[in-house]
């Protein structure tokens, strides 16, 4: 990740790994730059707590900043489409 | 007996019919005179139905807002949410006018319950609200005890072109008469979970379900519907559950069973705001699903079945 802001993230985001997912939106929100990319190739699954934590901080951003989702699994895509269509704070970086 | 406020606003009439030209002379005049007066318009009915109106109202039919019930409201705990709701909360501040059919001749012993339960809770989901929701039933195909029950969840009557109180109406009575027991086939595969095997256990469930037939396209829905109600035996109900799978019919099958006891009736038939962060769970599941029966009890806990089209 040269050149712009962001974190990998892997595995799934479950019950299990919340608190942990929770303290990474936490940080990303405070750091600087318009887009701050979350590259979810290597994420098996999000569940309906993991994707509301994710929109909730989309919510968040303040002037126009945004997180860019690089390849988000098909579970998180489905949440978002089903409660969360259209957020200013989200974009789904082209594949 | 039964007291109505004389300023309640929501009016909930359902509409007896007995063929095609009740039926148009029951609803095309609603939706003119609700065009007329400016109010937001829309009729979720299935399909058929929605062909005769759309060609009675003729360019009008662009005005309203037209869906299929049979797709729309195939889960009826998704119709207040999904239609019902979303339509009248996209018209702040406006009286919206809907005519709404969620029980028709082809609706199923299984689904049944969830309909009549569904048209009962329309009453607490709109107390208060100016909203007016027309529910056409078909006298000539439904079961004399389906139209005995439409008195049951509708405070007034139309039949014959005539609107009457309903003194059968009881909406909170009938919710807890079809609380029923559900049924679980001896053949049903099953896994007890807790905090620490939820994702293995999500995993296999899905795999089953490959197994039986779901196709790819439902499959992560089927999973986020699993992820959601075996989370929450963990963390709302006891910290473990039981979960079933198996195949009926047309479709899969999957039951969870959790010491919990949902007493909230309008649990996932509401729109939390976007940036509230809980009280979606059962939405999730009522969205995504073809079918959920739920029955709950301070003795027995709660059981649902989840069903998904295969």
């Amino acid at each position: 990740m040269t050149g712009r802001s962001g974190l990998k993230v892997a595995g799934e985001i479950s019950l299990p790994t919340h608190a942990l997912w929770e303290r990474a939106l936490a940080r990303v929100v405070q750091q600087d730059g318009r887009a701050y990319h979350l590259e979810l190739s290597a994420v098996t699954f999000v569940d309906l707590a993991g994707a509301t934590a994710l929109a909730v901080a989309a919510q968040n951003l303040d002037g126009g900043r945004r997180l860019v989702l690089d390849r988000p699994p098909t579970s998180l895509s489905r949440l978002l489409e089903l409660f969360w269509p259209d957020l200013p704070g989200i974009e789904v970086a082209p594949a | 007996m039964r007291t109505v406020s004389i300023t309640e606003p929501f009016d909930h009439p359902a509409l007896f019919y007995r063929d095609e030209q009740e039926y148009l002379a029951g609803t095309v005049p609603f939706v003119r005179d609700a065009l007329d007066a400016g109010d937001p318009v829309a009729v979720a009915v299935p399909g058929p139905n929605l062909a005769l109106i759309r060609d009675e109202l003729g360019e009008r039919a662009a005005e309203v807002h037209l869906l299929d019930m049979t797709r729309a409201g195939r889960n009826p705990g998704r119709i207040i949410p999904r239609v019902l709701r979303a339509f009248a909360d996209s018209h702040p501040g406006r009286r919206a006018r809907i005519i709404g059919e969620p029980i028709w001749a082809g609706r199923t012993e299984a689904e049944y319950p969830a309909c009549v339960q569904h048209e009962a809770l329309i009453n607490l989901a709109f107390q208060g609200r100016e909203a007016t929701i027309l529910c056409p039933y078909d006298t000539t195909r439904l079961d004399a005890s389906v139209l005995a029950d439409a008195y049951v969840t509708h405070p007034t009557v139309i039949e014959s072109g005539t609107q009457a109180d309903s003194s059968a109406y009881a909406p909170e009575a009938l919710v807890a008469r079809y609380n029923q027991p559900l049924s679980t086939p001896l053949g049903a595969v099953s896994m007890v979970y807790t905090a620490g095997t939820l994702p293995a256990v999500r995993q296999q469930a899905t795999r089953w379900a490959a197994d039986l037939g779901l196709g790819e396209h439902r499959l992560d829905d089927f999973e986020l519907a699993v992820a959601e109600l075996t989370t929450n035996s963990v963390v709302h109900a006891g910290g473990e559950g039981t979960l079933r799978i198996w195949a009926e019919d047309q479709h899969v099958i999957c039951e969870v069973h959790d010491s919990g006891l949902l007493d909230d009736p309008l649990a996932g038939r509401r729109l939390p705001p976007r940036e509230q962060r809980g009280g979606r769970g059962l939405l999730l599941v009522n969205v995504v699903a073809d079918l959920v029966r739920v029955h709950s009890t301070p003795a027995l806990g709660t059981t649902t079945h989840v069903y998904f089209h295969r």
